[in-house]
């Protein structure tokens, strides 16, 4: 057990409306890995972003090598060798990896960048952490793994004494997960503190050392893990058992009617030749590894992006689905997995993120009919428990389980019989998880169809009637709930050609 | 401070709004204190008041106009230009041809229609950055005006003409003493007009909301092209409607003019509130703006200054205005 070398003590942070941190505590010590654990919304992202600056506490210390300090911003924390290693990585993909290490601080020669030299000193970095990458490679040519490690490297190279891991294996394989646990282990070993963010209890098992747990913005404790059990650590976090019990046989009667086929469809590099097609009431699961190309034959399916050959049917009609205007008319609606960027109008209402799609139904002659726009949004309000204090309220204001309810509240406007719900509860804190599920299970009650694409294996075997199974754009799985097994699908995500 | 904010009757208004207003009263008194000590004539007239109303008038609708393209998240450097052509095409169309006057103001909202429909449809439907498309049409517009009128200057009739001096009365009309803004009344008028057409109806509100975040608009079927295009074409035709009060006020345009306005119009939209990085806007402040834009101008001249310390001084608002925009964007997040 390593000496502490940051405690954080008695942090306390309010936004407008929102107590984030209530007097929080953190202790961080070298050669240690230590898991920050909760579920979103628990304040872990809060707090490290006031320990790295960009935050300013309202109350309580924090004291890194014995002194009491305050960072001013990022950069000043980076300087001090605290250090976050983000989930979106911060690369500048047209640079060599080299290049992207030494930003900001190259190695000159007279007045000249020395890549040479740069190239040289990333290789020594590199075979210091055993990472098997070329310094002039372009950055964009490497796997995302690849690019975390670089990142890594060039947190070691601005001689960190504290790296934090936010969400490091949200995008990696298998293999790339493998080798980022070999390189935090040996950096465990040289006396590294180390913080890890994540939500994958199996990683925490394997690679931590200490957890701290925090709920609703407040520190629940702090156990060890190798004398913890999984269910005690999710006991912490949600406060109450949670049970996922997987479905065990298809809800959809034999006879129900396709109300979606699609064949062959073609669109790009990521979506080649899939067909299938979706009954009236079903859920329709789509499982497979990351980038294989499930969000592509949605979005093309969708009118989102071109797409290259392949039919549509809608209740046994062909359609020429070309924008998501004409999805739309054919009762299609969308569902994002990134919410900011393709769901919601950050900066507008509830009131007016509910009506978008729907915008005629809710018109007085040229006007809009801003009276009957806040009835319904607010009866959606009330039905799918969105917590927001009026309808009036910006959407940036929600949290992201919320912000889902409005885009939920969207379609529903809308009446689609058709919701392809690309990864539903990513973001989302497990109470608003089940919430989603039970509304979806609503739905598809209510005869409406689902096409749900999950990364999250619970989740898939939970809620799908069906499962189809893609890997690197292809349809490589088709499989009835009652057969499917975490292993099973793994095996068909993972049928390369 | 947060306690005047909170009261209902400044939110109503808005905070932002109110102290642009206390500017504007503030400049006007020292404006005058000004002129008093440096012993000109005092500033505290009717005919100063008309002269910066007389600016007012075509800047305003400039800078409505391109309050419709800002809050889009684009912008319009053509429409000063495309003003000035509107006038030379229509007013040249007046004298040379003989053409009657009521249909020469609906060819220079039509030239203006052109303009905007160019730049709307290069913009919305064949994605070209609004930046340079609207530098493009800004040179088009100063080149057409000046091949149409063969490199002339345009001369519109005045008051005193018999046939054709009546449109002079959209400006103002004078009874006796008195005088009548009747310019003020309209652009007053157009302006609750465009406040409407931005908060009450679909095209304000998909205007808006596509400037906030285009993709996620589009991805609810919404068809975002036609209501972007549709904001380029509303400022281009208020562009017309401006070159009808510009040649109403000072009656001579001369081909190759012109962009100076953009800034000003584009100045008085951002001092008002409207955000540069789009979805966020307000006819309200853009008023104001063009009101304080046009007093600056006056007061200027008034106490004796050369016309480039008018736009030392719109700049430095700018950036003051961009600043506060950014200050409160970031607060928001």
């Amino acid at each position: 057990m390593g000496e502490v070398i940051l405690t954080m003590k008695g942090i306390d942070k309010s936004f407008p409306g929102v107590h984030a941190l209530d007097h929080v505590d953190l202790e961080i010590r070298k050669g240690e890995v230590l898991a920050l654990m909760g579920e979103n919304g628990a304040g872990k992202s809060t707090l490290m972003k006031v320990l790295t600056g960009i935050y300013k506490k309202d109350e309580g210390t924090i004291t890194y090598e014995g002194k009491e300090i305050e960072f001013e911003n990022p950069s000043a924390a980076q300087e001090a060798g605290v250090i976050i290693v983000h989930q979106e990585l911060n690369m500048l993909s047209h640079l060599t990896v080299a290049q992207n290490i030494f930003i900001g601080r190259e190695i000159m020669k007279g007045s000249m960048i020395d890549d040479a030299k740069m190239n040289e000193e990333a290789a020594k970095l590199f075979k210091k952490l055993n990472i098997d990458i070329d310094p002039a490679e372009t950055m964009g040519n490497l796997t995302v793994g690849k690019q975390q490690m670089c990142e890594i490297a060039k947190a070691i190279s601005h001689e960190a004494k504290v790296i934090i891991f936010d969400e490091p294996s949200a995008a990696l394989t298998e293999t790339e997960i493998e080798e980022l646990f070999k390189i935090i282990r040996d950096l465990r070993d040289k006396g590294m503190a180390m913080v890890y963010i994540s939500h994958r209890m199996d990683e925490i098992k394997a690679i931590t050392d200490r957890v701290t747990v925090m709920r609703d913005g407040t520190y629940v404790g702090t156990i060890i893990t190798k004398d913890s059990t999984k269910d005690d650590i999710i006991n912490m976090m949600v406060g109450r058992v949670i049970y996922e019990d997987p479905k065990t046989q298809s809800n959809v009667p034999k006879d129900a009617p396709v109300v979606l086929k699609v064949e062959h469809l073609n669109a790009g590099k990521m979506v080649k030749d899939v067909s299938f097609e979706l009954h009236k009431g079903e859920i329709l699961g789509f499982s497979g590894l990351m980038g294989a190309g499930r969000t592509e034959t949605a979005r093309a399916l969708f009118g989102a992006d071109p797409k290259d050959s392949g039919d549509i049917y809608i209740n046994g009609q062909k359609v020429d689905i070309k924008s998501p205007q004409d999805a739309v008319k054919y009762g299609i609606g969308y569902l994002s997995e990134d919410r900011k960027r393709y769901g919601v109008v950050v900066g507008k209402t509830v009131a007016e993120n509910t009506t978008m799609a729907t915008m005629e139904k809710f018109m007085k002659g040229l006007f809009i009919n801003k009276k009957k726009e806040d009835e319904v949004a607010w009866t959606h309000v009330k039905a799918l428990k969105t917590k927001t204090p009026t309808v009036d309220t910006e959407v940036v204001n929600l949290s992201g389980g919320n912000q889902q309810k409005v885009v939920i509240a969207k379609w529903l406007t809308r009446d689609c019989d058709i919701l392809i719900f690309d990864e539903p509860t990513r973001g989302i804190d497990i109470g608003a998880k089940s919430e989603i599920y039970t509304l979806m299970n609503e739905l598809v009650a209510q005869g409406k169809s689902i096409i749900m694409i999950s990364s999250e294996m619970t989740e898939v075997l939970r809620m799908s009637d069906r499962v189809i199974v893609m890997c690197e754009g292809r349809k490589t799985g088709e499989i009835d709930i009652s057969e499917a097994t975490q292993e099973n699908i793994m095996h068909m995500a993972t049928l390369r050609k | 401070m947060e306690k005047i904010k909170q009261n209902p009757i400044v939110k109503k208004i808005g905070f932002n709004r109110l102290v642009l207003i206390c500017v504007m009263i503030l400049m006007y008194l020292m404006f005058g204190a000004v002129c008093a000590m440096m012993g000109r004539a005092s500033f505290f007239t009717i005919k100063r008041i008309f002269n910066a109303l007389n600016y007012a008038y075509f800047l305003g609708f400039l800078a409505l106009g391109v309050t419709f393209v800002i809050a889009t998240g684009g912008i319009d450097f053509s429409m000063g230009p495309v003003m000035f052509c509107s006038a030379l095409v229509s007013g040249y169309c007046l004298t040379q041809y003989g053409v009657p006057l009521a249909l020469c103001i609906v060819i220079s909202i039509l030239v203006g229609a052109v303009f905007g429909m160019l730049n709307g449809y290069l913009v919305a439907y064949w994605k070209m950055p609004s930046f340079i498309t609207s530098m493009a049409s800004m040179m088009l517009a100063k080149g057409l005006g000046s091949v149409f009128t063969k490199t002339q200057s345009v001369s519109w009739p005045q008051i005193t003409d018999p046939v054709n001096g009546w449109y002079r009365k959209l400006v103002k009309i004078t009874v006796g003493d008195a005088t009548i803004p009747t310019g003020l009344i309209i652009f007053a008028v157009i302006s609750i007009i465009c406040a409407i057409l931005l908060n009450n109806t679909k095209a304000g509100r998909y205007i808006t909301c596509l400037g906030s975040n285009k993709e996620a608009v589009r991805l609810s079927g919404v068809d975002v092209r036609k209501w972007e295009a549709l904001a380029y074409v509303i400022c281009s035709m208020l562009a017309g409607v401006a070159a009808i009060f510009y040649v109403g006020s000072y009656s001579v345009v001369q081909p190759g003019l012109g962009d100076t306005f953009n800034n000003e119009a584009i100045a008085s939209c951002v001092m008002g509130g409207t955000s540069m990085a789009g979805g966020i806007a307000s006819i309200g402040g853009t008023f104001i703006g063009v009101m304080i834009v046009a007093l600056l101008q006056e007061g200027i001249r008034a106490v004796g200054l050369q016309i480039d310390y008018q736009y030392v001084v719109t700049g430095a608002i700018v950036l003051v205005a961009v600043y506060a925009d950014i200050r409160s964007r970031k607060r928001r997040n």
